[in-house]
């Protein structure tokens, strides 16, 4: 005890340990870290854990990032490669440097994990057998996920290989096949069975696969092609988009195509246009509506643009122009839009008077494809599509549907995220599980039980300790030595590149452990969890400041009402 | 070395010297050129400290307490409205004991805005525990900036420099900045006992009871007590080693002087040769300026004032409804005098917002103050209004 100034201190000092006092008692609001969803991923149609795989890598880690990829996604070397990737469209980083280029880190660890030792290991056997027809993206995914929960799995495809429209649409420059192989050969040594060449009615009849197998998946895609509906189109030199395409990827040469003109403004107009001037065609592209119309992924116009293909906007075929039986021109209408249809887009409408000829010596449709649903029971088929409910179930028991045939989500990725879907509701219906009352979405496949909500948007972030940093470039082949060949025109990621760009994700949403909440919170009320990831926050002392959740640069907290 | 330097340079030339590890400031007019300087010190490497931006002068001392409370050498400057927004800080770090180097460059308050000088900002933390020099010339700020360390850090009590603002913080003087070997000789390496460290958990600041507290604050009351004599001590040192000597006062011909004019800062320049031109009249006034105005020397002015006929005190500030503050405060010490060696003492305000205090103002006051036409209140030298009479003209 102290008896005199002099042997008093200066400074008034404590210590005594504060923590008798409960200062968490005068709180009526608390923190709480919440694993959101990054804009990314909840846009990611096939369900990637975006900032988590971005996050590994950033760490260096790349095996577990690749890992984490194919825990659900059989097909992360492909979808990096073809999908549109709309990840990158409301990426935080857009404002800040550019859009992560979540596509090009996606094939990356996609080409890292071409090995064996990739292959997740599927739960014990359930003794079920499942049949999935079709071998596109939609049927694979749903064959690799019902393979992991334990199910058999035979895939029944009437093409030469599995693959679907991966191998019979989309050219070798976009997606090399070694890469569509390999990934396959990762889904077979899972243990799924394919059968090729196989196809329903004309092998076996639906009934009787039904009666083989404890469910089926039907994930036939669009392999229709639509007609054009003009006169002259069944003439020769008129091709169908679909069947020709799937020709000249099969290493087919089609004679006597030297000028066509490719009529559509997507994706298979694009890949048809630019795989013809690889044969050495002088291709034209005519198109209704205007660039901003086309449904083609934007990416793929700006390689054809670049590519020299001349394209004919807001002009649609009124007549093939036949003379002695060969094709020499499309007739043609200029048009005008009017007001958006059904679609958003604006109606296309006739200028009347302004038909004119489109020089070409041939024709190749390519205005959209719908699904070939002549082989099943009428009871499947409503419209264009599969009649299913919102589980992907038909009326049929053991029935479901997955992919452009029943959702006509229309890109590869929408299929494996479709596929990854139906094996959720398969897999309940095979283990005699209650159906949901909707196939899950393909976030909630890895991240259950998340308010759906909260979704980390620009912001909510705290950009003070954000710093832009510049997207970096992609490399193409340059579009004069391309042409020539089906090279791949788009480049791969150096490793040290791959890692550079995952350290710019900010892990929206989710704690990356940064500290920043530890080091702000003025009662030390925050504590780091030993061993393990994340932090615990000491309700006896947290005081509900909110210091934490304000300081927190990715959305990752947020601050909860608790009871006085 | 001799070099032309503005007070705001000198300011920023001594904290350099002083090697200070921690700056936090933010920028106020007239003071902001004393950062800037500090600022390219700081990035050019020539001080290698730690210069933390912040966005209120309230987070400024805030980040010098809490450099100081590590044990750092810190220093921050500010003028006006920055110092009074400080306010609840200046006595904090004053009663955790830290050693806190403030530069001050005296600026009016607003209303009306003024970037101009007066006194009324330091001042009104005259009770926060701080200690305050008022400067006079560039020389005397650099030297001040650097006895301000040693003082502070050998009584855990923190200073305010204080400077003019215009007058002396952008008026360009001959300075002696002195070598960085003679100042790493007078001032040793901060050491200060009390300091947060990991390994020695401690709450600084906690929760006083009422058997403790008002110990704590007499400690530091009898701090101030000891550094009337520490500023003795470290002045005298300090001349040792430059040959520039500065008291806790400064006087100028008084050892005959009837009639003392009293003034601090830059005003006392201007009232030198007040005293010089008055003596050639034959009037005996004589001039004292006061350097340091907490802790008050008020023993040392009782013995320097004791007996005279009377002291006038110019005042750049005012305490609205009782006299300028060095009026009041210079009386009260004088009242314990014995009442025939108590001089009348009459007070002037003036300069306020900047006003220029000619070396004919200062006469007038002198001549008015001999010729006993002040009274014991504070007379406001209003011109060029002038309607204002001194009250014992009345």
């Amino acid at each position: 005890m102290v008896r005199t100034l002099a042997e008093l201190q200066p400074v008034s000092l404590s210590t005594q340990s504060i923590t008798a006092i409960r200062t968490g008692t005068w709180k009526y609001v608390e923190p709480l870290y919440l694993d959101k969803l990054p804009p990314c991923s909840h846009l990611c149609p096939a369900g990637n854990d975006i900032s988590k795989f971005l996050s590994l890598t950033a760490q260096g880690d790349i095996e577990s990032a690749a890992r984490l990829i194919r825990s659900g996604n059989p097909l992360p070397a492909t979808l990096g490669r073809v999908c549109p990737h709309p990840c990158e469209s409301q990426c935080n980083r857009v404002q800040m440097g550019g859009a992560i280029a979540i596509h090009m880190m996606e094939r990356f660890l996609g080409d890292e994990s071409l090995g064996e030792k990739f292959v997740p290991s599927p739960a014990a056997s359930a003794g079920k057998r499942v049949a999935v027809i079709g071998a596109g993206p939609a049927g694979l995914a749903a064959a690799y996920n019902l393979a992991l929960q334990g199910h058999a799995v035979q895939v029944f495809d009437d093409k030469a290989a599995p693959g679907g429209y991966l191998r019979t649409g989309i050219p070798d420059y976009r997606l090399p096949r070694e890469v569509l192989d390999r990934e396959i050969d990762l889904i077979r040594a899972m243990g799924v069975a394919f059968k090729s060449n196989f196809r329903v009615g004309r092998d076996a009849a639906f009934a009787e696969l039904r009666q083989q197998f404890d469910a089926i998946v039907l994930a036939i895609g669009f392999h229709r092609n639509r007609a054009l509906d003009v006169p002259g189109e069944n003439n020769p030199g008129v091709y169908n988009g679909v069947q020709l395409l799937e020709r000249i990827l099969s290493g087919g040469r089609p004679d006597g195509i030297r000028r066509p003109a490719i009529v559509g403004g997507g994706n298979t107009a694009m890949d048809a246009a630019r795989s013809l001037l690889r044969t050495g065609a002088t291709p034209i592209v005519v198109y209704r509506r205007t660039r901003a119309e086309m449904p083609a992924i934007p990416a793929e116009v700006d390689e054809a643009v670049a590519e020299g293909i001349p394209f004919h906007f807001l002009t649609a075929p009124v007549r093939v122009v036949i003379e002695d039986g060969r094709v020499t021109g499309l007739s043609c209408i200029r048009m005008t839009l009017g007001d958006p249809d059904s679609s958003g887009r604006r109606r296309p409408l006739p200028v009347a008077g302004s038909e004119h000829v489109v020089p070409c010596d041939s024709v190749v449709t390519a205005i959209g494809e719908t699904t070939d649903l002549d082989d099943f029971p009428e009871e499947l088929r409503e419209g264009w599509r599969i009649a299913g409910d919102e589980r992907l179930a038909t009326s049929l028991p053991g029935v479901f549907g997955a992919g452009d045939a029943i959702d006509g989500g229309g890109t590869v990725t929408a299929a494996v995220g479709c596929g990854r879907r139906v094996a959720d509701v398969v897999n309940a219906f095979l283990v005699g599980h209650d159906l949901p009352v909707r196939a899950p979405r393909v976030t909630d496949l890895w991240r259950r039980g998340l308010d759906r909500d909260h979704v980390s948007y620009f912001d909510q972030l705290n950009t003070a300790y954000l710093r832009p940093e510049l997207r970096p470039e992609i490399v193409e082949l340059p579009p004069a030595g391309r042409t020539g060949s089906f090279a791949e025109v788009v480049q791969s990621f150096t490793s040290p590149a791959a890692l550079a760009e995952a350290r710019r994700c900010f892990v929206c949403g989710t704690c990356n452990e940064c500290h920043n909440c530890y080091y702000f919170c003025p009662d030390v009320a925050i504590h780091k969890r030993r061993g393990e990831l994340g932090f615990d926050i000491d309700s006896d002392h947290c005081k509900g400041c909110g210091v934490c959740v304000e300081e927190c640069p990715r959305d990752a907290m947020v601050l909860v009402e608790v009871g006085r | 070395m001799k070099r032309v330097l503005k007070g705001n340079s000198a300011v920023a030339e001594g904290v350099r010297l002083a090697r200070a590890q921690v700056i936090c400031a933010y920028p106020i007019t007239p003071q902001t050129s004393i950062i800037e300087d500090l600022a390219v010190m700081v990035s050019s490497g020539a001080l290698p400290a730690k210069f933390i931006k912040v966005e209120s002068e309230h987070s400024a001392m805030a980040g010098c307490i809490s450099a100081a409370s590590t044990g750092a050498r810190t220093f921050t400057a500010t003028s006006s409205q920055g110092l009074a927004l400080m306010h609840e800080l200046i006595h904090w770090a004053a009663g955790a004991r830290l050693p806190v180097i403030l530069a001050n460059v005296n600026r009016s308050l607003a209303p009306g805005w003024s970037i101009w000088t007066d006194q009324n900002d330091t001042l009104s933390q005259r009770d926060t525990g701080w200690m305050q020099v008022y400067c006079q010339s560039s020389q005397e700020v650099i030297d001040s900036v650097i006895q301000a360390y040693k003082v502070s850090e050998r009584l855990l009590l923190p200073t305010m420099v204080i400077l003019d603002a215009f007058f002396l913080s952008h008026t360009h003087e001959i300075v002696d900045v002195p070598d960085q070997e003679i100042v790493d000789r007078f001032l040793p390496p901060i050491n200060i006992p009390f300091r947060l460290d990991p390994a020695k958990p401690a709450a600084l600041g906690n929760l006083l009871y009422p058997d403790l507290y008002m110990e704590f604050r007499r400690k530091m009351d009898l701090a101030h007590e000891d550094a009337l004599n520490v500023w003795e001590d470290v002045g005298r040192e300090w001349a040792g080693l430059t040959g520039r000597s500065y008291g806790l006062v400064e006087t100028y011909r008084c050892d005959d002087a009837e009639m003392v004019f009293f003034t601090a800062a830059t005003a006392a320049s201007t009232a030198r040769v007040a005293v010089d031109e008055l003596r050639e009249r034959g009037v005996p006034v004589g001039l004292v300026r006061l350097r340091v105005f907490r802790p008050f020397p008020a023993a040392l002015l009782q013995n320097l004032l004791s007996g005279r006929r009377k002291v006038v005190v110019l005042d750049r500030n005012c305490s609205y409804g009782h006299h300028g503050i060095f009026h009041q405060e210079l009386k009260s010490a004088l009242y314990d005098l014995p009442q025939d060696k108590r001089p009348h003492v009459s007070g002037v305000i003036a300069g306020l917002g900047g006003r220029d205090i000619t070396v004919d103002d200062i006469k007038e006051m002198m001549t008015l103050a001999w010729d006993g036409k002040l009274g014991a209140s504070s007379w406001w030298h209003v011109l060029p209004v002038g309607e204002e009479e001194p009250a014992a003209a009345k």
